[in-house]
Order: C-alpha cells, then structure tokens, then sequence
C-alpha cells in the first residue's frame, strides 16, 4: 500500500468522461446478461423440448413444439415411473431431512460445552465424516441393511441419509449452539424444566435460522443424490427421481420428450422452492459451504 | 451458575443432569452415525484387505497387496489426472469469471436480484438434471449448440463434443463449470460485502484507482472467500461422478477419455456397464475409495493450512 501515497494527482485519474462511464456501465449489464442468459438457456430449451414429439425433435429441433404434447408428462408419470419415484423422493426426503435435522441439534447442542474432554473429540469425528466417501461404505452399507432386512425399503435410503446429513448438521450448528445464552436455559432448569423441555422449547427455537439452513443444505442434497440410490434402490418401488429417470433412460433411450419431462418434474419442486425462499437457500447453503 | 431467574428455586437440578445430561443429546445421533458410517468403515477396510469379488463367498485375506497394486495401478493415475485437470480448470474459472461476477452483482446493478437469483440457480439443480440439460445442448442432430456455433461463424467449432476425445473432458469441465458458478459467486459476494467501506474511501482518498483499490485492498480481504471456495472445488472435482456417469456413461466414453475417480471406483467394485462378473474386484475398488480419502484428506488439511496461513499474513 505503500506506492499508493505517491501518487497525489489522482483525483484527475478518476474523473473519467460520462461517455467512457456509460460504456463501462453498459458492458458490464452485458456481461451480466449473457451470464445469466448462458444460464437460463439450456433449462428453458429443456423446457421446451419436454414438450416434443419423437418426430419433430428432428423435423423442428430448434423451435416452439408445432403441437405441445401434454402427454410427455402423464406419460412420463406412468411409464417413466414418476408415480412412484415423486412420491418415494418426497416421503424420503421429508422424512430424512426432519430426523436428520433434529438429530444434529440435539448432537450440537450436547457437544456445545467443549470443555468437556470428549465433546471436542466427538465433534472432530463426526465432522471427519464430512470426508468419509460414499464409494467405500455403500457396499458394507448394503450387506448391513440386507441383514437387517431395511433393504428393498424406502428404509434403505433414509437411514443412511439421516446419518450422512448428520456431519455437515453438526458442523454448522454446533457453533451457533455454543453461542445459546446459557442464563437462559439455566433459569428454566432452576424452575423445574426437565432437559427435554429445555432442548424442544428453548433450545430449538433460538436455533431456528440455523435449522433452516441445514434442512435446505441436506434437503437439496438428498432430493438430488444419485450414487446412493444407484446402488442402494435396485427397483422403481423403492427408487428416487434421479436414479429412476437414469434407468428408464437406459431402457427407452429414444424417448427424449420423456426423459426431458421427468427431469423437468424431478426439478420444479426444488425450483419453486427456491424462488419462494431464495434468501434462506442462498445463505443456508453458504453457510455449509463456507464452514466446510 | 448464575441466579437470574426471579423465580423461586422448586427444586434443585440433580448433579447428574448437570454434568452429563448433554451426553445423552448425542447418544441418538451417534448410534445412528455408527451404524452407518464408522462401522461400515471399518468393515470396508477389513475387506480392503481380501480378495473379494463382491459376488459369492470366495474370499481370502492377502493383507496391503490391494493398496501395493494401486500404486503401480495406471487407470488410477490416469483417473486422477482427469480429477486434476478437472480441478485445476475450474478453481480458475471460479477465481476468474466467479469472482467478476461477484463483483459485477456487488455494485448492486439494477435487477441485481434477478441475476443473483438466476446465477445461483444450477446450484440447487441435480447433477443428473444438469447432465441432461447438457446432453440435449450438446448432441448433434437435436442440440443447439452446434447451430449456434455455426451462426455465429465458429461453425468449425461444432462437433460430435462427446464422443471426440479431444472435447470430451472439456465438456465436463464445461457442465461442471455450469452447475458450480453459483458457489463462487454467492461465496465472494458475501466476502465483497464484508468489505468495510472506510476502507476503500481510505484508499481512495489516498489517491488510488479503482483497480489499485480492488487488488491492493479488496481482494486481500477476500482470502477467507477464496479458502472456501478453493476447498469446496477440490473437495467437489475429486468426488465428482453423476455429471461424467450421465455424460459419458460410467466407462469414461470415449476410450476413457473422461475416466475420473468416481467412475473408475464404481466400475471397479461394481462393474461397468458390460457387467461382465470377471472385471469386478470390489475389494480392490474398496481399497482405492479408502486411499483417495487418506490422500483428499491429507491435501484438505494442507490446503486449508496454507490458505488459512495467508488469511492471517493478508
């Protein structure tokens, strides 16, 4: 910062021209438009294309569909199986999410007093499993829960969800639990509270930005997740949105209006989602993002 | 303990609920967290250390010998170059045309809100949904790439991008580029905003340009952003797998060409497309997941060092 003192006759510098301004300010919109437009592009051309026949996505590649084909979505709700596989993401996600969540407060909250001798050392380890990959255990995964008969369940999904959204829940709340005023929760102890009064009523209410934030984190993640249920969910009954439309895709190869459906319904709810709470989602995924 | 409460004390907190009632908070959660990772961990290093097809019962214990043959494993240097290259390309994309952005958005242009809720947008689409999206861009006779190319003079441009060697890891570079955008834009927004403004006034005053006061006094205060985001990209190109496995199929098409970690584990421990039962060695493809998470740990620890070092030195 030095070498900057030395230049006195900058105010000149600065005083640019408003035509030279007008450019500048000019480009960057472009720059802000293209970006977006590089963006919104392909989705939209999805979109559409999700609205084709098989004939005119080689007839009309490129423009609005001459005839909308409607059909492609209750079609791709019977024969791409999306009549099981929305349901089965939705009961999994929902049911994931919410255990998951509630399961890493109580973790944070019991490992909020680090000066205990083993909250620091549980803390290390379940973050560690932020680096755990999923290649290594999905097969040991699968022997234990053929063994306790969860496999060819929705159970199958969910368990190892719940645990897998446990670290990146501990991580982000457990600095945001050891921030909870602590005369707080003492007062309702000393009129008789019992700890899990304490923890439904007071605790998890003044943790409550940061269990958004987690729920949105792992929410996204388990609604999306692929290799999972790749191996975990070997049929439609049990299989979720991304991995369902993976394998009709393998079995109906040429049914592009389909499959662009069912990827456009396997997106919308997490879109409308995020169009309605794009704040909460912004920084709720920074902030794993950030602390991981 | 300090006494706020003006309530008068009912009954006295017994020791016990003081001193380990927070134990029993993390009981559930743990018993979930070992159940289904830490002994499924264990158990995948016990079989790292066998023969095991993955199929059957014929197995014998042959100790490191998996861990001895990766390092001599070609595939998976290869694999791991693509993850480099991968890596590699998007910190730069990220660090460059991410933070622009940013900074473009963080001068709070009009209809900023539009555009930062458009950029972020492929971040909460799945990996799968972005790899079709892509598909659809890209093929041949039925995308819009190609034409647009041609449009706009750069015909010579346009090919098969998939299954040309020569363009196919640059597509994923390209997709992966596509999906994570948003990270690097939202992470260094939210770093440019935490930039005090006396700061750069002081600078100005000072006599400094824009540029000199965005290098010289913005972006040091960037560092934590740029840590972040450097480790979130290491830590998503060494696990990426759904964008190749939807792109290139889980051979790594053409001719391996795209082969990165992921596919080549799951190939490996599971088998490829062609299921042929004699290419499976999930003991072996268990012993590569197991080393890629020493090594993705150890450089996520050394990263973080270094990065977090010159946060302190900035």
């Amino acid at each position: 910062m030095t070498n900057m003192t030395a230049t006195p006759t900058a105010p000149l510098q600065r005083s640019q021209g408003s035509l030279g301004l007008l450019l500048g300010k000019t480009a960057r919109t472009a720059v802000l438009v293209i970006a977006s437009l590089w963006v919104l592009g392909p989705i939209l051309f999805m979109v559409i294309a999700s609205f084709k026949s098989v004939p005119e996505f080689f007839i009309n590649p490129f423009g609005l569909p001459a005839d909308w084909k409607v059909e492609n979505y209750s079609r791709a709700w019977t024969d791409a199986q999306l009549s099981l596989t929305l349901p089965n993401t939705i009961i999994v996600t929902t049911v994931a999410v919410l255990i998951s969540t509630i399961l890493a407060t109580m973790i944070a909250y019991g490992l909020s007093r680090k000066e205990k001798k083993w909250a620091m050392g549980l803390y290390t380890l379940f973050v560690a499993g932020l680096l755990v990959p999923v290649h290594a255990i999905i097969l040991p995964l699968f022997i234990v829960l053929k063994a306790v008969g969860l496999f060819g369940t929705l159970l199958a999904l969910i368990v190892p969800y719940i645990a897998m959204g446990l670290p990146l829940g501990v991580l982000v709340l457990t600095p945001i639990a050891a921030a909870l005023p602590r005369d707080l929760i003492n007062a309702a102890r000393m009129d008789g509270a019992t700890e899990w009064q304490i923890f439904w009523r007071i605790v998890m209410p003044l943790m409550k930005p940061g269990l958004i934030s987690v729920a949105i984190l792992n929410g996204v993640w388990m609604w999306n997740e692929f290799f999972i249920p790749l191996i975990l969910a070997f049929k439609p009954e049990v299989q979720t949105m991304p991995v369902g439309i993976v394998s009709f895709i393998g079995a109906y190869s040429t049914e592009w209006g389909l499959v662009f459906s069912s990827v456009t319904v396997s997106t919308l709810p997490v879109v409308i989602a995020y169009l309605l709470m794009t704040r909460q989602f912004q920084s709720g995924l920074t902030a794993g993002a950030v602390k991981g | 303990m300090s006494q706020t409460s003006p309530v008068p004390v009912r009954k006295p907190p017994s020791q016990f609920s003081l001193t380990y009632g927070h134990l029993w908070f993390v009981l559930p959660g743990f018993l979930f967290f070992l159940a289904v990772m830490l002994l499924p961990l264990a158990f995948a290093f016990g079989i790292s250390l066998t023969n095991w097809s993955g199929l059957g019962n014929d197995l014998a214990f042959v100790g490191l010998a998996n861990y001895g043959e990766l390092l001599t494993h070609w595939p998976f240097y290869r694999a791991a170059f693509h993850n480099a290259v991968i890596f590699v390309a998007i910190l730069i994309f990220q660090h460059t045309v991410g933070l622009y952005l940013a900074v473009l958005l963080n001068d709070k242009p009009r209809f900023m809100q539009f555009y930062r809720t458009v950029l972020f947008l492929p971040v909460i689409m799945s990996l799968v949904a972005t790899g079709f999206v892509w598909t659809l861009m890209l093929s041949p006779n039925i995308g819009l790439v190609n034409p647009m190319l041609k449009a706009i003079g750069l015909g010579f441009l346009a090919g098969q991008w998939l299954s040309n060697p020569a363009t196919a890891l640059a597509v994923i570079v390209f997709v992966t580029a596509w999906n994570s955008m948003g990270w690097a834009i939202i992470i260094y927004l939210s770093g440019l905003q935490n930039v005090p403004e006396e700061l750069k006034q002081a600078a100005e005053i000072d006599g400094a340009n824009s540029r000199q006061v965005f290098w010289r006094v913005v972006f040091p205060q960037l560092s934590p952003a740029f840590t972040a985001l450097t480790v979130l990209t290491f830590i998503g190109t060494f696990r990426t797998f759904d964008v190749v496995y939807v792109l290139t199929g889980p051979l790594g098409a053409p001719n391996f060409g795209t082969d990165v970690l992921g596919t080549l584990i799951y190939r490996t421990a599971f088998g490829g497309s062609s299921f042929s039962s004699a290419d499976i060695r999930f003991a072996f493809g268990v012993a590569m997941a197991l080393l890629m998470m020493l090594v993705m740990a150890a450089i996520c620890w050394g990263l973080i060092r270094i990065l977090r070092g010159r946060e302190i030195e900035g």
